[in-house]
Order: C-alpha cells, then sequence, then structure tokens
C-alpha cells in the first residue's frame, strides 16, 4: 500500500470538488479523507499504487466543470496511515497567507432548471433552487472559507430533507452552500410601492408577471443585486422608466430566452455560446431586420442590442407571453445598484411601480458583465458578474501584495498576489460619495476573502483630483509604498498583462480623459515600451477644451473650440446655426477662447469624436459616458451597411502628431457640401484610424519591434480598432489586443499592477 | 523647482508650500502661548493681561486694480479687517504698506487713498502706521497688518468646529472672484457682477453680542468655499455635510459660472463669513445675520459630522465630495 497527500488550489470550493473526490476515490478504491483547507483542498489516500495513479489521472481529467485546478502539488506520506473508508472532513480555517479563491456566482444549470420546472419535484418553481454546479457564490459570501455559515445562507437552516442531500456526498448537492428548499429558504414577496407586502411565493411571482404584461415598472431583487424591469414593446413603459431614472438615452439591456433570440437579434457561433455560457454576461448583439417588430425604439437607440439570458430561477419565471424584457440594473446613474430591502424601496420609490424582493441577503453587490464581439474576440466592456472575483494570471514574476485602486470611472480595483490578479467586481464613478465607499468596501472585501494580511504597495493614478488617488494617499499615510502610474501608461501596461506580452512594443492608448504627464489631458497616445520604459513617441493633435468638463457633457463646445484654431471668430457663426447656445454664452464662449480661461489642453481621441458627432448632429448632450461617440460609430456602422466601400484617407501627420484640426473642418466642409452624414462620420473613423496606425507603424519599424496594440475606452469602437488591426496586420505586426481584461478604464487597476511589476523589476 | 501661477491659486499647493518651505525654516512662531503662525488661523494673538491682542498681514495685489465692486484699497482694508473679524476680535488698527512702480499716476494713489478712507470708516478703524516704496514691480501692491483684540480665550479659532455644528455662509458666493476675472479679461456683457468686498466685522460682532455660541469662523477668500470649509474640517478632524440647494448663489453668478465652466465653490469671496455655529443657536444666528445688509442672504447650508472626514455636498444625483481646490480645475469626467 502507498500513502500520498495531494495539496490542490484553484477554483475548488464551491464547485463539487469534493464529492468529485469522493467519487473517484471510492471508484479507485482508495481510502482516506478530503478536506477544504480555505485556500486549498487537502487529499490524503492510501491503495494500491496504479489505483492512487489512476485517481490522480481522474482528479485532472475528469474534475467538475466550474472547477479550475491551478496547482496540485503530491507528497509521498512514509508512514502508514489507518482509514476504514475514504470520508469527506470538515473544512479547517487557515491563517496563512495563501492565495485562495472565491468563485464567481454561477447561472442556473440544466439540472436544477428541469426540476423547477417538474410538477413532481419538491422545488418546482422554487426560484432559488441551486446545486453545487449552479447559485450563488461571490454574492453571498462575507469570509473565507466558503461554507454555508460564512454565507449569507447561515440565516436558512437547512431542513431535513435538504440536509440529507448536502450530507450525502453522491447528491448532486453534497455541500452545496447555496442549497435549499421552499420548506428552509428564502421567500420572495411581492410589496406595493410602501413595502406593503401584497402576495409572497408563487402567487407573488404570478402576480409579478401581469403587473409586467400590463405595463408596469417593478424592481426586482435578485442573486447578487436589484434589476429595474419592464416590458420591451410599450414605448409609454420604456419612457416612462427613461424620465424616472433620468436616463434619456442610454440604451437597456434586455433579458429573452434562447429561444426568442433569433427573432430580433444577429449572433454567430461565438456570441451564443457566450451567451448560454455559466457566467451568462450581458452580450451586445447586432439588432436584426425584424427587432422593430419586437421592441419599442426607445429600448435602444443604437445599432445594436444588449441582451442576457436568464440567469437564476426567478428570471425564468418571469417569462410568460413576453418575449423580452428590459432589465437594468437598479441605480441612479453614477450610483451604486441597491442591494438591502430598504434600501431597494426608498431609494427606488417613484421609479418602479412594485417591488418583487427576497429576504436573503446581498453581501457583495455584482452587477451583470456585459461583452461585446470586436475584433474576433469577446471583449469586456465590463467584467463583474460570473468573472469577479476570479483572479486573472499573468506570466510575470512578483512577491509583493500590491493593491491597484484604478481610476475614477468605470472603477474596477485590483489586488496583485504573486502571479494572481484578483479584480473587484465593477465599481461605477467613484467621484461620487456613495460610489468612493462602495470602492472601499469592494477594496476591504477583496483583501479578507484572498486571506490577505498585509499590503506592500498601493499603485493609484496621476489624476490629482481622483477619489482614488486620494484613498492611495491614506494608506500611503500609514506606511504602505505608494506608486503612481500615468492614465494610459496603465493603460498600456494593462494591454501587455492580457496578453502576456512583455518584450518591447508600441502601443495606442485611445481613450476620453486621462492626466498626461505634462499636466495637460491625455486621450490619443501612442507609446513605446522599450528598455523598461514606456515613452510617448506620438499622439493627437493638442485642442482647447472650451470650459473644461463642460466640453466633454456639451460636445459642441469641443467643436467650437477645434473650429476656432482653425478659422477664429467665424467658428462661432458656425456653432450658432445649430441654436443650441444663447448670444450670450457665444459672446463669452469667443472670449474664453481668445484668452483661454478655463481652456484646458487635451490630445483626447474621444473628444475629437464628440466634435464630430456634434457637427453632423448627432448628440448635442451626453447623457452616458462616450454617448456622442457610441452614436457617431452607430452612424457610421448603419451607413457601411447601406454602402460597402472602401474609402481613401490621407491623414495629416507632422512630427508623430496627427492634425484633428483639419479632420473637424473638413468634415465640417464636407458637411457644408450637402454630402451625407453617415459618410463623414465614417469619413472621421477611418482618418483617425488611420492616422494613428500610421505613425504607430512607422515608429514600430524603426524601433523593430514586432507587436503594436491598442486599448483605452476608444477601442471599443469596432471600426476604429478593426480598421487600426487590419493596417497594423497588413504591415506585417501582429496586433495586440484585449482578452479578459477591459478595454476601458475597468481595465486600468490591472495595468496598474502590471505596470508596477515591469516599473520595479530590474 | 520654482514657483508657479499654481502655487498663487491657494488650496493644496499652496498649503504645501507654506508647511515645506516657510514655516518649515522659522523657529520661534508664537508669543505668551497665543495662538502662532503654525496654526495657519486667519490671524494670530498675543495674551497680555485679560486680553489677547490679535495680530494679522494681509498682502495685496489685484488686476486691475479698480474692478466694479470696489478696488486694491478697499480690497486691502477689508481682507485684513475680515481675518481679525473672524478670530471674533474688534479690530483697532491698520499698517498700511505701498510699494508703488516708477509712472504711477498720483491721480489713481489719491482714488485709492479715498477709497481706504472709506473702508476704515465702514469698519470704524484707524491707520496708524504706514510705509511708501517705489519699486520696479507691475503695479501698486498693498500690504495691510492689522491688530484688534479680544477677551482672552475667547479668540475663535477655525478648529473649533463641533460634531453637529451648524454651518451658516452669509451671502451669496463667489462674487470677488468673478467680478475680479471678469473685468480683468474685459468680458464686456450686461450681467452684472460685482465684487462683495466688504469689511465684516460690524456684523460678526451683532452675531457675538447676541451670545451665539460661533465654534469657528473663516472668510472664505482664495479657493472659496470648498477651501474654507475643508480648512475647518480638516482642523477640526471633523467632516462637514452640505446641501447643494442651501447654497446662496445669485442667478448673475451662477450662470456664468456655468457657461465658464468653474465651479462658484472655488470661487473667492471678500465679504462672506462662514460659521459653525452651535445647532441650538442657529435659527437666532441667520435672523441676526439677516437684518445686516450684508447679512440678507444669509442660509445655513449644512451641519458638522463625525460620520466622514471632509466635505460632502448633497446634490440631487448623490453625494460629491468637495475637494480642495487646487488652482485652476482639471478635467476629470470621460
Ligand atoms: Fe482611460
Ligand atoms: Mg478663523
Ligand atoms: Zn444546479
Ligand atoms: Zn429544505
Amino acid at each position: 500500500m502507498d500513502f500520498i497527500k495531494i495539496h490542490v488550489k484553484g477554483i475548488v470550493q464551491g464547485v463539487g470538488f469534493r464529492p468529485f473526490v469522493y467519487r473517484i476515490a471510492k471508484e479507485n478504491n482508495l481510502k482516506g479523507y478530503v478536506k477544504n483547507m480555505g485556500n486549498y483542498v487537502e487529499i490524503v489516500v492510501g491503495g494500491k499504487k496504479e489505483d492512487i495513479e489512476k485517481f490522480i489521472d481522474d482528479l485532472k481529467s475528469k474534475k467538475p466543470p466550474l472547477s479550475k485546478i491551478d496547482d496540485l502539488k503530491i507528497f509521498k506520506l512514509r508512514d502508514e496511515v489507518n482509514f476504514d473508508d475514504f470520508v469527506i472532513l470538515d473544512s479547517e480555517e487557515t491563517n496563512k497567507e495563501e492565495e485562495g479563491t472565491i468563485p464567481a456566482d454561477v447561472a442556473i444549470c440544466d439540472e436544477c432548471l428541469k426540476e423547477m420546472m417538474d410538477k413532481n419535484d419538491r422545488r418546482y418553481r422554487y426560484p432559488f433552487i441551486a446545486c453545487t454546479n449552479c447559485g450563488p457564490r461571490f454574492t453571498i459570501v462575507e469570509k473565507v472559507p466558503y461554507d454555508r455559515e460564512n454565507t449569507s445562507m447561515r440565516d436558512f437552516p437547512l431542513c431535513e430533507e435538504c440536509l440529507k442531500e448536502y450530507k450525502n456526498p453522491l447528491d448532486r448537492r453534497f455541500h452545496a452552500q447555496a442549497t435549499c428548499c421552499p420548506n428552509c429558504g428564502p421567500k420572495v414577496f411581492l410589496t406595493d410601492e410602501n413595502g406593503e407586502v401584497l402576495y409572497e411565493k408563487d402567487e407573488a411571482i404570478n402576480e409579478a408577471v401581469k403587473l409586467l404584461e400590463e405595463g408596469k415598472i417593478l424592481a426586482v431583487k435578485g442573486i447578487g443585486g436589484t434589476h429595474l424591469v419592464c416590458k420591451v414593446n410599450d414605448d409609454e413603459v420604456v419612457l416612462t422608466l427613461r424620465e424616472r431614472l433620468g436616463r434619456p438615452s442610454q440604451p437597456f439591456a434586455v433579458t429573452s430566452k434562447l429561444e426568442y433570440l433569433g427573432l430580433f437579434a444577429e449572433y454567430d457561433d461565438e456570441e451564443l455560446e457566450t451567451l448560454i455560457s455559466p457566467k451568462r454576461p450581458i452580450v451586445v448583439l447586432k439588432k436584426n431586420d425584424d427587432y422593430d417588430r419586437y421592441f419599442s425604439k426607445y429600448v435602444s437607440n443604437l445599432d445594436t442590442i444588449g441582451v442576457m439570458l436568464p440567469y437564476s430561477g426567478l428570471h425564468y419565471l418571469l417569462f410568460d407571453k413576453e418575449i423580452a424584457y428590459v432589465m437594468t440594473s437598479a441605480n441612479l446613474p453614477g450610483l451604486p445598484m441597491v442591494k438591502d430591502n430598504g434600501e431597494i424601496l426608498k431609494k427606488l420609490k417613484g421609479i418602479a411601480d412594485y417591488f418583487l424582493l427576497h429576504n436573503r441577503r446581498i453581501i457583495n453587490r455584482c452587477d451583470d458583465s456585459v461583452m461585446k464581439k470586436i475584433n474576433n474576440r469577446m471583449i469586456f466592456l465590463r467584467r463583474s458578474r460570473g468573472f469577479a472575483p476570479e483572479p486573472i494570471e499573468v506570466d510575470i514574476e512578483n512577491n509583493k501584495n500590491i493593491l491597484c485602486v484604478g481610476g475614477e470611472l468605470n472603477s474596477i480595483a485590483c489586488l496583485v498576489k504573486k502571479n494572481k490578479f484578483y479584480l473587484t467586481q465593477y465599481i461605477g464613478n467613484t467621484s461620487k460619495y456613495e460610489t468612493f465607499c462602495y470602492l472601499k468596501d469592494a477594496i476591504n472585501n477583496i483583501i479578507k476573502i484572498t486571506n490577505t494580511n498585509k499590503i506592500d504597495a498601493v499603485v493609484c493614478d496621476m489624476h490629482p483630483l481622483f477619489n482614488s488617488t486620494k484613498f492611495a494617499e491614506e494608506l500611503a499615510d500609514k506606511g504602505v509604498e505608494l506608486f503612481r502610474i500615468q492614465h494610459h501608461h496603465a493603460h498600456a501596461f494593462s494591454l501587455m498583462g492580457d496578453n502576456n506580452y512583455f518584450d518591447d512594443c508600441v502601443i495606442m492608448a485611445l481613450d476620453g480623459v486621462g492626466y498626461g504627464l505634462d499636466g495637460n489631458i491625455w486621450g490619443g497616445e501612442i507609446f513605446a515600451w522599450k528598455n523598461n520604459k514606456m515613452e510617448r513617441i506620438g499622439h493627437l493633435e493638442e485642442q482647447y477644451q472650451l470650459g473644461g468638463d463642460l466640453a466633454t457633457k456639451y460636445p459642441l463646445r469641443m467643436l467650437l473650440g477645434i473650429l476656432y484654431k482653425k478659422i477664429c471668430e467665424e467658428a462661432i457663426d458656425i456653432i450658432k446655426e445649430y441654436n443650441f447656445f444663447s448670444e450670450k454664452e457665444l459672446k463669452i464662449f469667443a472670449l474664453q477662447l481668445k484668452k483661454k480661461i478655463n481652456c484646458p489642453i487635451t490630445t483626447s481621441c474621444g473628444r475629437v469624436l464628440d466634435a464630430i458627432s456634434s457637427l453632423l448632429s448627432v448628440t448635442f448632450e451626453k447623457t452616458y459616458d462616450g454617448e456622442p461617440a457610441i452614436r457617431l460609430e452607430a452612424l457610421a456602422s448603419e451607413y457601411i451597411k447601406r454602402k460597402r466601400i472602401d474609402i481613401e484617407v490621407s491623414p495629416k501627420i507632422k512630427n508623430n502628431i496627427l492634425n484633428t484640426t483639419d479632420l473637424v473642418y473638413d468634415c465640417y466642409e464636407m458637411l457644408k457640401n450637402g454630402i451625407d452624414r453617415g459618410s463623414i462620420a465614417y469619413y472621421a473613423h477611418i482618418y483617425i484610424a488611420d492616422g494613428l496606425s500610421r505613425i504607430a507603424i512607422k515608429n514600430a519599424e524603426k524601433l523593430d519591434v514586432e507587436c503594436i496594440g491598442l486599448s483605452g475606452g476608444v477601442s471599443y469602437n469596432k471600426i476604429i480598432s478593426e480598421r487600426i488591426r487590419k493596417n497594423v496586420e497588413n504591415c506585417g505586426f501582429k496586433f495586440l489586443y484585449h482578452k479578459n481584461v477591459p478595454n476601458g478604464d475597468g481595465g486600468l487597476s490591472f495595468g496598474q499592477g502590471v505596470g508596477y511589476i515591469l516599473m520595479n523589476s530590474q | 523647482m520654482k514657483i508657479t501661477r499654481m502655487h498663487g491659486a491657494g488650496g493644496k499647493v499652496m498649503q504645501d508650500l507654506i508647511k515645506e518651505v516657510i514655516l518649515s525654516n522659522l523657529e520661534k512662531t508664537s508669543v505668551n502661548g497665543g495662538i502662532g503662525l503654525e496654526c495657519l488661523d486667519d490671524a494670530s494673538t498675543i495674551p497680555i493681561g485679560d486680553k489677547e491682542i490679535v495680530f494679522t498681514v494681509d498682502g495685496h495685489t489685484v488686476k486691475p486694480i479698480f474692478f466694479p465692486g470696489g478696488d486694491i484699497g478697499r480690497l486691502a482694508v477689508c481682507g485684513t479687517v475680515n481675518d481679525l473679524a473672524v478670530m471674533g476680535a474688534k479690530p483697532l488698527a491698520l499698517s498700511l504698506s505701498l510699494i508703488l512702480p516708477e509712472g504711477f499716476e498720483i491721480e489713481k494713489l489719491d482714488k485709492i487713498m479715498k477709497s481706504i478712507n472709506e473702508a476704515c470708516k465702514e469698519a470704524d478703524v484707524a491707520v496708524i502706521t504706514g510705509d511708501t516704496k517705489i519699486s520696479n514691480v507691475d503695479d501698486i501692491i498693498i500690504s495691510s497688518a492689522g491688530i484688534g483684540i479680544v477677551d482672552k480665550g475667547k479668540a475663535i479659532r477655525d478648529s473649533g468646529m463641533k460634531d453637529g455644528d451648524a454651518i451658516i455662509v452669509s451671502g451669496n458666493i463667489g462674487e470677488h472672484g468673478l467680478a475680479i476675472l471678469l473685468s480683468r479679461e474685459r468680458f464686456e456683457f450686461d450681467a452684472d457682477i460685482k465684487s462683495d468686498v466688504a469689511p465684516l466685522n460690524k456684523m460678526i460682532e451683532m452675531v457675538l453680542n447676541e451670545g451665539i455660541e460661533v465654534h469657528a469662523m473663516k472668510d472664505p477668500t482664495r479657493g472659496g468655499l470648498a477651501n474654507a470649509l475643508n480648512e475647518m474640517a480638516e482642523k477640526s478632524g471633523l467632516g462637514i455635510d452640505i446641501y447643494e440647494d442651501k447654497i446662496p448663489i445669485s442667478e448673475e453668478v451662477q450662470s456664468m459660472a456655468d457657461i465658464l465652466g468653474i465651479d462658484p465653490l472655488t470661487v473667492a469671496n471678500e465679504g462672506k463669513v462662514v460659521m459653525a455655529v452651535k445647532r441650538e443657536d442657529a435659527k437666532r444666528c441667520l435672523e441676526i445675520l439677516r437684518k445686516h445688509p450684508l447679512g440678507k442672504n444669509a442660509e445655513i447650508i449644512g451641519y458638522a459630522t463625525k460620520e466622514h472626514k471632509g466635505v460632502i455636498m448633497e446634490t440631487i444625483v448623490g453625494k460629491r465630495i468637495i475637494d480642495t481646490p487646487i488652482g485652476d480645475p482639471i478635467p476629470r469626467v470621460c
């Protein structure tokens, strides 16, 4: 008889790993035990040599679908160990600072779904049905190890029947921490806007469906957060929701069932696979020609629609007559999604007509993830539910615990331990106090659930006003090393880390705003990474941002600033035509531009797209992040769909600076000459993409590098980023693009971590 | 490193310069256990018998020297008087140091001196010492020190704010800074925004004479209300919650600030006081202030709290953190 001990690290908790070990141990006639150690699983087995070998093979090859083995260590035990049988031992709490992982939430599995729809099952129509293969994880966990008493399921002691399943190693619900049933688990109830309970349990759900079909707006508390839900085909209710939320035009995501998807959207295999994956993100799909038959035009004014398939039992139960529902995070713009019953009722009063709530506490709120296919790849617009807090691994050496606080918008923080990057769930705009507090909570939480005892370094942005920076400075006051990384450097590092590419390269970082090394606002940058240094080798032309942040909100200001550079006072007359500003405002703008009062300098790519968006009367007021540029892209891609032509542009470049004044002025001239707005929009995209490509390629040739990359929020723009990719690859370079990390500021903290390690290692 | 424009804009950059270069080189910065330089309060004190002498100095350069609502002379007097007044002191006397460039028109000097006299009468203070120099400066510089008096231990400190105090602003904010900006850059249009420059000592005296418990006071000059509130919060170790809809701002200032993209909270005032007042006294304090012509727009804008540090403003779209301004505004919105 041989005896061995195995330590398995990775995603091995809450995914049915121990019962799986039990099963294969039994199958291979082994004795011993398996035990959850908080951060890893310990297995001790005794048996015949060949049985043990087979066991180890099975361990690797037959592991449960949701599990992931990062590290498997095998120790030979000298002494004989006496076992009568193979057993599963209780979890052990460990203090050792070892990387452990709480799994992310998992969408309801097929087996549970089948049971839920089975009249004879004791969990028939019970929305909280879960097993080791599915259900909430991260959103209900308070601390490690992931055991029921460390989750909000501890409020619901198991009934006898459930306990039997929970204790049976051969049952699908063996040690399923979220398991429960109608007798012992959480309950749903429906309330009016005053919190008065109207119906409970199944009746509440039936009534909710009826109300939705009648055209009411419901707040639905789900697994890791709350959604506002309404019909998609009713202009009135969609507009009402828009008005109540103060969200005039940002597209709403919808939820629909697999069988209805083809009615209104186009998708390929990869998009479908993403949609039905257990991570179940929102996927941004192209609308098809029949879309308008099923949807109010107020759901999305773009050529795309964000769709999610149901991921909880409750979602499935909401479907009866409707083919889709608007399902949008219940939060006021910029503020965290509401999650506690009292808070939901208070904050959403006047927004939702009715409330479908339940009595399980949400511990960690987690917004839906959002993905879109760009450059033939599923890209994260937002990385959150289904992914957080599972780490991203990078081939990089590091022995410090590094906390990276990110930027300000679309914030996500990141804790780096060894080569593992733990990105928090999506946080949002931390310029808001409430969201800033959420950032701090999420950071404390990621530190806790990774069993981290100390932080060696904290990395932040260089913007002197970011709250995240102030938070980092506070930590630094307590003796933690503080390191600042320029915003677009962090974007570039994020791209390198995401591709495990650390050799010399040229990277474009394109976005809306970031504090530059020269104190100006950057956003259209080209860098060379060489000799462990990030060097700015090119950028967009500097423009004046008339009125600072106001130029972002009102893009005509940006347009005026750019045209003024070319034609001075004449530009005022052009802007006057839009009838957007008063005489007085225009008079002051002229003086403001002449005297450069509150006209910060920017090389932002987003602002140039904004200016053109307003020039073409697409957007005069930004109501959500990136709106003018996003709608300009929609206009351009609608044009491409109409007329498939390749256009030639000759971008003006001088000293590696792409001229944007002439771009904007030329667009103005085209508009004046009656050229199709869609074609002008398309021209602007190509001008920017080709111009930046040209600078990047020329420098890449000079520097003799192999790769050219693209990162930053503008790289979500399909037209620009696919054009740049084509240009780069046509010239024989490898194109670096994102995979596992968001392109935009959601990937900033990850880049800060990579940058810290690269810049401090030599 | 060299001094830049950013250093002159008040706020954090200036504070750091003062702490790191100026304060750190001085060894003796207080007398008789009075309030010293290191407190960076509006003025310092020297205890004598049962009184304290309150002492402050202020240098003034302003472009243009004549602006809507006042001129450099009035500004020099009010600036110094108000620093004494917000210590809870009765201002008594001023010094006047004039540095004049060659070629400065004597009629202008005459006009400035008449304005100084006028402001002194309003504040009921005397100019009792002075100095005049001709030098190659760009324009006239007026430096004025002031002496006031307060009962021993009764000086009102920046740091005295207590949990729950009501925060009161004596009137519309942002007027001085915008008026200066507009007249300097020769913005010509009909909106009339005038500097609020005025001596506050009489109005503050009314409040204190009525027995209102004022725990802290500041005049929100450079860096505006945002800077004053942050200093009060930081020095007392508390936080302040304010409400956007309670902050008194004239329509003209608001609309001009909206056009320029400038936050009125960060714009200088020269005739306003911010007080942290015992909550129970707040209503009465407001009534007294509103009786005075300089305080007719006074408002309770918020409350001190121990729940957080810093200054947080509740708006219709959530809570915004009000920072210490760092000079010119820097875009941050994507
Ligand atoms: Fe960015
Ligand atoms: Mg004071
Ligand atoms: Zn399941
Ligand atoms: Zn049960």
